[in-house]
């Protein structure tokens, strides 16, 4: 059995801004769970599309119903593999776990691209795929947990990019008026 | 900044992704893909590589890039950002 999760959503800032969020999300206020992250890979092709892989590092959380001899430690590795297009303005990425893979697998693909009506926002497409190979009958029952846990965990993103975008909107706006202060002196 | 894997490569990190950040945002964004930090760059991947290979998480990863999701970039193009 598989499981398939698919969302889409609108933030309320301009895509550049979104892109550049989510690089700068972690650590924020909704993601203590991130206990690290690391680039181990870039490079640009001649096109100007920029491939990134990183290495993050969570804490994960088990389900009380589960049986913890089975898991040494519930931290789990992620692997996040992104492209930038800034000509196209679209960034994709996929982000799936390395370990624990026998319990359960999710893999994520957000696409994210201006939105089509509005320009000052953006639409983020959310596509996931939960898989538990798991024995003991339990199979079925991990799946249902990861697919509630995952769009529990969707929601923090979310707050996550939000807090992030609203840094970059005063940031942005501070400049603004730093630079116009001389004039209006 | 978020943390490394690594603790003792935590400063290279919080270095290079100062220069990503701001080449991102104020260059590639707008238009200009001409790499930069790219020294900072190799010193703290170098840095990572050894720490990955400590929690010997090296040959995963290893593993897991074999089915990147992203072709491979054209021929005459590797150069690192």
């Amino acid at each position: 059995m598989v499981k398939f999760f698919q969302h889409t959503f609108a933030y309320d800032h301009p895509w550049e801004n979104v892109s550049y969020a989510f690089w700068l999300r972690y650590p924020n206020p909704f993601a203590s769970h991130v206990l690290c992250a690391d680039v181990i890979d870039r490079s640009i092709n001649d096109d100007g599309v920029l491939t990134t892989t990183r290495l993050v590092l969570k804490q994960g959380k088990l389900p009380k119903w589960f049986p913890q001899q089975f898991v040494k430690n519930s931290e789990a590795y992620v692997i996040e593999e992104s492209l930038v297009d800034p000509k196209t303005m679209r960034m994709v990425t996929r982000t799936r776990n390395l370990n624990h893979v026998r319990i359960m697998q999710v893999e994520e693909t957000q696409t994210i691209t201006p939105h089509p009506v509005n320009p000052d926002m953006t639409t983020v497409k959310t596509e996931a795929r939960i898989i538990s190979k798991f024995g003991w009958g339990m199979a079925q029952r991990i799946e249902m947990f990861g697919e509630s846990n995952f769009s529990k965990n969707t929601a923090k993103a979310r707050q996550g990019m939000k807090h992030i975008l609203q840094m970059i909107r005063e940031k942005r706006l501070r400049e603004r008026m730093g630079f116009m202060q001389p004039q209006t002196a | 900044m978020s943390s490394s894997i690594g603790t003792e490569c935590t400063d290279l990190k919080q270095k290079y992704d100062t220069c990503f950040n701001k080449w991102y945002s104020e260059k590639f964004l707008k238009g200009d893909t001409t790499p930069e930090c790219e020294d900072l760059f190799k010193d703290y991947k170098a840095c990572v590589m050894v720490a990955l290979k400590e929690k010997q998480i090296d040959t995963l990863l290893a593993d897991a890039r074999k089915e990147s999701p992203f072709p491979p970039p054209s021929s005459s193009s590797n150069s690192e950002a």
